[in-house]
């Protein structure tokens, strides 16, 4: 039985050819493949080529795994073994047929690959978009200080002209000039906040405010817009909505700005119903809810979910002017505040804007130590290896350094108006390293680095400081010297240079423990 | 009989070594994925300069892990194409390290480094990222439009003859 058996299995699963080095046939089975005697193995398959190469070969046995042979229209998988009879210029050859065994290995590695390969591409496409938009914030920030300067002096000017001795007319040009003029800087101002924003330099401040007093401000404001487009503007506000609360009173203006702005620019009738309320006031941080409820003109299904993203200008809403900025900034900012902002609405019905966020309940100054100690800084500023100080009066200058310092997230920058406010901030804050420029107003950069110099502080008296100047006199460079200072690096500012000397002062300065000389 | 040597396509899985195989010797194409396991062997006949050269292609199971390919698949090759995709960076920034490994297994091996699918990608992107990253295609091809497919086979045919 057993013999039966083996033979049987032998000849429907294993086939064994003789040939000579040149792969011509001695003997064959013919148990799967049938190949006549005389003819040249290489002429049924291209595999058998290999036989050529045998004789270099160290072994004389050698095995093909997973050889895939098509004959007379049948694909087949083999297990191929191989052995050379050297002396007799022989070669034996055991084809094994695994073709269903391999079948089914097939169907596992297709599906795995595949689902590798879609992760891949989307991976790859995620990539893109960080590249996209890392070039976009510095696109922003570039246009947007570009703008402002020349924006500023226009304003200026134009305050100056309406104090000529205008006629009537000539007043009424000069305020439709201002007003654009306006708006034109608050939008810059939006770009370059959200710039900022993305590129992780915008703080969030929690501290005690008013929060009736804010509401009522906003609420004063917004009433009068919506009186002269004819619209009614309700406010409701909560029984137990708390009088002081810990928060960004400065963000959180700007959130409901932004929202309250868009309800009355969108709607043309109907009303306006602003409330804010919390379901409870005895705890110590308590959930707000802001909803700006309009009856514009609503967003489309389909729109709603990009609303919030940069540049999206819905097509119909274009009518009413706006860059699509401001929902952006308050999506951005509302995520800085660690709120919620969500949106319900209805297309020719009206929109829901709501605003949720977690603050603190503020009666005694304690709570409001510990919310401040928790504030919460934008994402790379947080994971900045190294806290640089900026003495610079000059907001174009301030600009520029924090641009350069934005492609840098192993750095983060803050800035001080003067040398007085570069003092103040040292008793607040550890700092690695002071960028100080030498002219600025109240206190200039020589004085206060004498006096950090002499602080009594350690850390701070060592503290490394390098001037930057646009005037490169010896006189200048000696006396900072004298005062002190590690370096002197003039003006227009080369990145390199400045990230390696930092780097450089910085090292020194961890390294002797408390500081440089 | 004319000479014959053996060539072997290298690579991640999935850049298109078969496709370009298919599309070298069939002159076809296909956007089904269908994955290779083990080897699959084809033969085209090419003559460099009235020199006829008998190619014998195997096209082996594509993987991440150079370390991984069994011997006998790369047994007595004559020259070794190795292939990424350009459309994936996943499949040529470990090309560094395969290379070392190979040229340390098989270091009498000449190795033809092809990135394929070009039509996929837009060709600044690309150069700037292999730039980058140091690597320096032979070819850039497409199986799918055929561009330099012809090109790059019988480069490694030409380099073969040249080496006998
Ligand atoms: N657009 C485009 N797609 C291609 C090109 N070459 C191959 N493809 C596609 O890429 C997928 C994989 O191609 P294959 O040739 O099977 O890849 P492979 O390298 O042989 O993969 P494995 O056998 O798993 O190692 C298929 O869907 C092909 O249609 C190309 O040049 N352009
Ligand atoms: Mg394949």
């Amino acid at each position: 039985m057993i013999e039966e058996l083996r033979k049987d299995f032998v000849k429907n699963t294993t086939q064994i050819i003789v040939s000579d080095t040149e792969s011509r046939v001695l003997q064959s089975d013919n148990n799967i493949l049938s190949i006549p005697t005389g003819n040249y193995l290489t002429s049924v398959h291209p595999f058998f080529y290999t036989i050529s190469n045998l004789l270099e070969e160290p072994l004389d046995e050698n095995y093909f795994y997973c050889v895939q042979i098509e004959n007379l229209g049948k694909n087949y998988f083999f297990d191929i073994k191989t052995k050379i009879y050297r002396k007799s210029g022989q070669v034996a050859l055991f084809l094994i047929d695994f073709t269903e065994h391999y079948k089914s290995v097939h169907k596992i590695k297709q599906a795995r690959n595949e689902s590798i390969i879609d992760f891949n591409i989307a991976q790859e496409l995620n990539n893109e978009l960080q590249v996209q938009r890392g070039f976009k914030n510095k696109f922003l920030a570039n246009v947007s200080h570009e703008i402002r300067t020349p924006l500023n002096s226009i304003v200026g000017f134009i305050q100056v002209l309406q104090n000529t001795g205008l006629n009537r007319e000539q007043l009424d040009l000069v305020n439709i000039v201002k007003s654009s003029s306006e708006n034109l800087k608050s939008i810059v101002n939006d770009l370059l906040d959200i710039s900022k924003i993305e590129a992780g330099r915008l703080e969030i401040k929690n501290k005690r405010f008013n929060l009736h007093l804010l509401l009522d401000e906003l609420v004063k404001a917004h009433q009068i817009q919506a009186e002269e487009k004819r619209i009614t503007f309700q406010f409701e506000r909560g029984e137990s909505l708390p009088r002081f609360i810990v928060l960004d009173r400065l963000r959180l203006n700007q959130v409901l700005v932004n929202l309250l702005d868009n309800a009355i620019k969108y709607t043309q009738v109907g009303n306006i119903t602003f409330s804010v309320t919390t379901p409870s006031k005895n705890r110590r941080k308590i959930p707000i809810v802001f909803e700006v409820k309009d009856t514009g003109i609503g967003i489309d299904a389909e729109n709603v979910t990009t609303i919030f993203e940069s540049f999206t200008q819905l097509e119909k809403r274009g009518l009413f002017g706006g860059t699509g900025l401001g929902l952006s900034i308050v999506k951005q900012l509302s995520e800085l505040m660690e709120g919620k902002i969500e949106v319900e609405s209805v297309k020719g019905k009206g929109s829901i804007f709501r605003f949720t966020v977690e603050a603190g309940v503020s009666h005694d100054q304690k709570a409001e130590k510990k919310l401040r100690s928790r504030t919460s800084k934008s994402k790379e500023s947080k994971n900045s290896k190294y806290r640089v100080l900026l003495g610079e009066d000059i907001e174009v200058n301030q600009l520029l350094l924090m641009r350069i310092f934005a492609d840098h997230p192993d750095y983060s920058l803050d800035i001080a108006k003067n040398g007085e406010h570069v003092l103040k901030l040292l008793d607040h804050y550890k700092y690695d390293l002071i960028l100080m420029d030498l002219t600025m107003p109240i206190m200039d950069g020589f004085d206060a680095t004498a006096r950090i110099r002499n602080h009594k502080n350690k850390h701070i008296s060592k503290i490394p400081i390098i001037a930057l100047s646009a005037r490169c006199s010896d006189e200048d460079i000696e006396e900072s010297k004298e005062v002190g200072m590690n370096g002197y690096l003039i003006k227009p500012i080369d990145e390199r240079e400045l990230f390696q000397t930092m780097e450089k002062l910085i090292q020194r300065y961890k390294r002797k423990g408390q500081g440089v000389s | 009989m004319s000479v014959s040597k053996k060539i072997v396509l290298l690579g991640h899985f999935g850049v298109g070594k078969s496709s370009l195989l298919r599309r070298f010797v069939e002159d076809t194409f296909s956007e089904n994925y269908i994955v290779t396991i083990g080897v699959h062997i084809m033969k085209k006949e090419v003559s460099i300069a009235g020199e006829q050269v008998t190619l014998i292609i195997w096209d082996v199971e594509g993987t991440d892990d150079f370390t991984k390919y069994r011997p006998s698949y790369l047994m007595g090759a004559a020259s070794f194409i190795y292939v990424f995709d350009a459309s994936r960076e996943v499949t040529y920034s470990d090309l560094k390290y395969n290379l070392e490994h190979l040229s340390e297994k098989y270091p009498h091996v000449p190795v033809h480094i092809i990135g394929n699918k070009v039509d996929l990608v837009d060709a600044n992107i690309l150069q700037e990222n292999l730039l980058s990253q140091n690597i320096k295609p032979d070819y850039l091809s497409s199986a799918k439009t055929g561009e330099n497919v012809e090109q790059l086979f019988e480069n490694v045919a030409a380099q073969v003859l040249k080496n006998d």
